[in-house]
Parts: structure tokens; C-alpha cells; sequence
């Protein structure tokens, strides 16, 4: 527990009894995963950089393991174990720890060790309305517990995925914009490098090889690349196939021989990426690109109407609400639908108290099984009570241990 | 106060060319070190000098005593000093470069991987390395922290870290990673293991440094010394 004084732990434990009752009364079974997770899981799924910001260590018989740095990842293993054929509806809330370094120091809003509250919606097939359900009641979660203003900041990585699939360009140049979408740095320069007139800088071994590589049929690279590496005495040490890399290699031809990526669809991409404003404008907006740009994103689009639809039909106080086409980008394992809520003037880059989104493969990774449909959404709930309480948390660090 | 608890300690490498080196560098700047006591043993004075205490320390154990402030003065690498202490501009204050155990940090990849010559390649490849071998790519490395950070400056994310802690550029034969990253000084143990640097794969290009350190407590006099020390050794590469 972070309570410093009993005072707070026991506002925090009124607050998270408040937020039981509305999660349970809305049929969510309560669950408590373990705190101590398989450190392996975690960082396959999360990758390395958030592996910087958990807490990674060996039990004394060598097992790795860490202190859970979310609660997602850890009920997905739950429901897993119990329906290992992950074709289960199944409705579950939590309230747990969870653990997290702090690169830029500790302070009350940002503390490393910290209660998470939360549902998680998995199995429903009607997308949107298990959307708007998980939103729908995490909002009033955080209102039963005294919350009255904040903003809702929401995304679509499926309205993107459609664009860029809809896009007249090679199919492994839209696997490159969806791969590094996360990375909005990366993206840009990726961007860039397609627009060039001049090929991709062709050094060393690489130019030689795809010298060798130029006119032939596919079917040969793999050959081409052996008698190569074996001409040069190059061994093979490694897992890679030549196959895997006669691949890459072909692609790379591809790139150096094929046009560039037009400027219209690189700016189509850009204007797509700045849309922020009010939902339905942001979609008028949305609506007005396909049309110029010629594409066809209709489901995409359908979806978000529906969505907005039922956010109105359930109450979602949508007038303070804020599409943003780049959000989500921070967050990799979510596949559509994301959500956060923001108290601006919580101490924070944005304020965010709590946030969630629709994450669809996670399951299936994490069982190496089918996907499943599932979204959940998360509250800090150590946030939450500094903004119904109003309390100033300046950047002090005031936690002594 | 005993009269230890006001010397000022000074903490250099134990062993190998790197202690030889910084004895002979400090020789020069007319710091004369020797050892006290058994010459197998680990500490020593400067000859004239009362108010210090010589340390022979491994080099990264030097790092962990800059950063908490047990010694004042230190020498090591900077390799180890990036590594080892997480905000290390805050921690440690690096005096001067020292011209002497150069190595650089770099990202090593199977020299048959032709189609792999920048960081870039990395984060493309990873998608097609984890659809084929329903795992991440692997990245063998006694530096870590270096890695995290010098990947995600790169964008890359699509790997895991295989801590390694010797051997590291066999790691790739043995089966262990697909890539290291690894410190190397003329290549010979890379060429030899059947890897290549990536063109923009020079994490950093390392060498020894006196490093002062910003946590341990400092009298005037001692802040004198160190101000004079450092003149000493600029003066040295002047």
C-alpha cells in the first residue's frame, strides 16, 4: 500500500469499495490475480521499454519473475486458465496493486507502487457496444467517487488501420506504417524515407548483393544468397532462414527499383494524423480526407458513428470529449478503441486518471490460441482520490523510505 | 570524526592495463602512487599527500562508489559509468578523458544477415522474425541500460534482453541471441565470431575518465585538491 497516514488508507479503501459496488452491480466478477507474475509473459508482451519501468527478479530457485507493472496482462492469464479455448464472455473487476519504476522521480501522482481499479469486457462480439459499456461505467466509477470535471480523450487505431489499408500502395509498405505507428519519431522518418526520389542508401555488402539480386525470378534469391554468403566464406550463424533473408532482400530491390511514395498519400497520412477536435467534427473532417483522397474506409467510419451513438445513448457526457487520431500511440497492445481520462489539473502531462481501450490479440498471444474481442479500462485510483480531494501535488517527492 | 572519515579516497582499477595505465598517467601528473601494506592488497597513498586514500577497486565496482559517494575521485570507464548509474549527470561529474582504455559499445549482427545493415533494418525485420519464429529478436549484452536506451532512441522495440555476462559475442553461434551488443576495440573478436557492426551501431565510443563524484561530501580542502588534480591532468593533454 502507498497510504502514508491511516486517514488515506482509509479513503482509499472507501474509494475502492465505492468502486466495487458500481462494478459489481453492473454483473463484473470481482478477480484478484497474483501480485507476482512470470516476468517472461510480461516482456514478451510489453516489450523492453516498459521492462525498464517494472520490477524484474529471480526467486531463489532461478525463476524470473516481476511485481506486475498493469493488471490487464495478469487477468488475461486468468481468464486463459480458465477457458483455456478462449471462446468465454466474461465480465471481470479488480482493484490491486500495481508496480512501477519512476524514471523522473517519485511524487504523489506518480507513485511507483499504486492501486489500479478496473473492468475488463471480454468475448462480446457487438464491438461497440462492449465499447461503450467500458466506458460507460468507468465513467461512472470515477463519478460515484466524487469526480465532476474532467475530459474524455479518445482514439481509433482501427479507423488508421483502415486508412492505410486502403491506401494504393505495396502491401509492405502498409505492414512498415502499421508497424511503426508506435513509434511517432520513427514513423516520420519512415515516411520520409519512402518519399525520397533517391534510393535507400545502398552500402557495402548490401549493394553487392542486390546488384546480384537484380532481374532475377523470386524463387532463385534463396540460392543466389547461399552461393553469395558461401563464395564470401561467410557462415551461417544464426536462426534466420536464407529464405527470411532473401525476403527483405527482395523487398529491399523493390524499394530501390519501384516509385517513391506519392506526396498526396504521404500528406493524406500526415493531415489524417493531426485531426483533434470535438468528435463529430473530427469525423466530418475524417469523412472530407476519404472523399478527396478517394478511399474507402466505410466500416471504419460506420463503427465510429455507432460508437458515438451509443456513448450518447449511455449518458457519456460527450460535450467536454476529444477525438485525437495520434492517441494511443504510447500504448502498444491496444488494437482499436482507446480511451483516457483526463483531470487537467492533476500535475501530470495530461492530467490522465484513467484510461483503457479495446485489445483484441493479447489473448490470443498470450495462450498462442485464437484472438478474442476484449476491452477494459483502468483507474488510478491514487489519482483519482488527489482530484476529488483537490488536493495541490506539486513535484515534491514526498514519500521517505 | 576519526581521521579517516575526513580523507579524501581516490579509487582506481586494480588489475591489468588499466591500472598500469592510470598509475602511470597520475606518475607523469606528479601524483606518485603506491600501495600499503601487502603489495596483494587493495589500498594505498599518494606519496606526500596525508589527506588521501588510494582504493584499488574493479572498474565497475569504481562506478558504484562514484554514484553512492564512498569514493570522491574515481577512474574507470565511461562505459561503466553510463551503465551503471541510472541518471549518471546528476551522480558524477566526468574531469577529464584520459586517452587510455578505448572501447567502443556497439551493435553486432550475424555477418550473414545481408539484408541487415542499420538500426533501421532491426525494427523492419522484427515483425517477419517474430511471425516465423513466434518469438522476439534476442539481444545479448552485459550493458542493458546502455541498449534500452540507445534502441528505444532508434525506435526499436521489438526485441529482449538476454543478460550475458561473458563470452557475449559467441552468443549468436551458441544459439542463445541473434545480436549482441558488446564492447570491442579492433573488431578481432567480432570477425572472428562472424558478426558486423551495424553501420549506425556505435552505442559509445568509450575510454577512461577521472570522474569526480556529486554525492559523496566534500571539505574545501579536498574541493581544492580535486580543482588541482584536475590541472594537473588537463595539463597532460594540453
Amino acid at each position: 500500500m502507498t497510504a502514508e497516514t491511516a486517514q488515506k488508507f482509509k479513503a482509499l479503501e472507501a474509494q475502492a469499495s465505492t468502486l466495487f459496488e458500481i462494478f459489481t452491480n453492473a454483473q463484473y466478477e470481482p478477480v484478484a490475480p497474483a501480485v507476482l507474475q512470470p516476468a517472461d509473459i510480461f516482456l514478451d508482451q510489453i516489450g523492453e521499454m516498459l521492462r525498464a519501468r517494472t520490477y524484474v527478479f529471480t526467486a531463489p530457485d532461478g525463476e524470473e519473475l516481476c511485481l506486475r507493472p498493469d493488471l490487464t496482462v495478469p487477468i488475461s492469464r486468468l481468464y486463459l486458465e480458465r477457458h483455456p479455448d478462449a471462446s468465454a464472455v466474461a465480465r471481470y473487476c479488480y482493484n490491486g496493486s500495481a508496480f512501477r519504476f519512476q524514471p523522473e522521480g517519485r511524487t504523489q501522482a506518480r507513485p511507483r507502487e499504486f492501486r489500479q481499479a478496473g473492468i475488463e469486457n471480454i468475448g462480446v462480439r457487438d464491438l461497440e457496444k462492449a465499447e461503450a459499456e467500458t466506458l460507460g461505467l468507468t465513467i461512472k466509477a470515477v463519478q460515484a467517487c466524487g469526480l465532476k470535471s474532467f475530459i474524455i480523450r479518445f482514439g481509433d487505431l482501427g479507423l488508421f488501420q483502415a486508412l492505410i489499408e486502403a491506401l494504393d500502395i505495396p502491401p509492405r509498405w502498409q505492414a512498415r506504417l502499421k508497424h511503426q505507428f508506435w513509434r511517432p519519431a520513427s514513423f516520420h522518418d519512415l515516411l520520409h524515407r519512402l518519399l525520397s526520389d533517391e534510393p535507400a542508401t545502398q552500402r557495402s555488402q548490401a549493394s553487392i548483393i542486390l546488384t546480384k539480386l537484380a532481374g532475377a525470378p523470386e524463387k532463385d534469391a534463396s540460392e543466389i544468397v547461399r552461393q553469395y554468403l558461401e563464395k564470401q566464406g561467410i557462415p551461417f550463424v544464426s536462426d534466420r532462414s536464407l529464405t527470411e533473408i532473401a525476403e527483405r532482400l527482395l523487398e529491399k530491390r523493390e524499394d530501390i527499383h519501384g516509385p517513391p511514395l506519392s506526396k498526396d498519400i504521404a500528406q493524406l497520412i500526415e493531415n489524417y494524423l493531426a485531426i483533434s477536435g470535438p468528435p463529430r467534427a473530427a469525423f466530418a473532417r475524417i469523412v472530407d480526407l476519404s472523399k478527396v483522397a478517394q478511399i474507402n474506409i466505410d466500416g471504419a467510419l460506420q463503427a465510429y458513428t455507432k460508437r458515438l451513438d451509443l456513448f450518447a445513448e449511455a449518458d457519456i457526457p460527450l460535450s467536454d470529449a476529444i477525438f485525437n487520431a495520434e492517441f494511443g500511440r504510447n500504448l502498444e497492445y491496444y488494437t482499436g478503441f482507446v480511451f483516457q481520462l483526463e483531470h487537467p489539473e492533476l500535475d501530470l502531462p495530461a492530467g490522465h486518471i484513467g484510461g483503457g481501450g479495446r485489445y483484441d490479440h493479447l489473448i490470443g498471444e498470450i495462450g498462442k490460441g485464437h484472438s478474442i474481442p476484449a476491452v477494459g479500462g483502468g483507474i488510478h485510483t491514487e489519482r483519482l482520490l488527489l482530484a476529488v480531494e483537490g488536493l495541490s501535488i506539486e513535484g515534491e517527492d514526498t514519500e521517505n523510505d | 570524526m576519526t581521521e579517516t572519515d575526513n580523507k579524501l579516497i581516490l579509487s582506481i582499477p586494480s588489475k591489468g592495463r588499466l591500472k598500469d595505465d592510470t598509475l602511470s598517467i597520475f606518475k607523469k601528473a606528479g601524483f606518485v602512487i603506491s600501495k600499503t601494506g601487502d603489495e596483494r592488497g587493495y589500498s594505498g597513498v599518494i606519496e606526500g599527500m596525508n589527506g588521501v586514500d588510494v582504493w584499488f577497486s574493479s572498474a565497475s565496482e569504481i562506478a558504484y562508489q562514484l554514484k553512492s559517494g564512498k569514493a570522491h575521485i574515481g577512474v574507470t570507464g565511461e562505459d561503466l559509468i553510463q551503465e551503471n548509474i541510472y541518471d549518471a549527470d546528476t551522480k558524477v561529474n566526468l574531469l577529464q578523458s584520459l586517452n587510455f582504455g578505448h572501447a567502443d559499445v556497439v551493435v553486432a549482427v550475424p555477418k550473414c544477415w545481408l539484408d541487415v545493415y542499420k538500426m533501421a533494418d532491426l525494427e523492419e525485420m522484427a515483425p517477419q522474425f517474430y511471425r516465423e519464429h513466434n518469438r522476439r529478436l534476442r539481444v545479448a549484452t552485459k550493458y542493458m541500460m546502455l541498449t534500452r536506451r540507445f534502441f528505444s532512441s532508434h525506435g526499436i522495440v521489438g526485441y529482449r534482453i538476454v543478460e550475458s555476462l561473458g563470452a557475449t559475442e559467441g552468443s549468436p553461434a551458441a544459439g542463445t541471441a541473434e545480436l549482441i551488443v558488446d564492447i570491442t576495440s579492433t573488431g578481432s573478436t567480432l570477425e572472428a565470431n562472424h558478426l558486423k557492426i551495424l553501420d549506425d551501431g556505435v552505442i559509445l565510443k568509450s575510454q577512461a575518465h577521472l570522474v569526480a563524484s556529486r554525492t559523496a561530501t566534500w571539505s574545501q580542502e579536498q574541493l581544492d585538491f580535486k580543482q588541482k588534480l584536475k590541472e594537473c591532468m588537463q595539463a597532460q593533454f594540453a
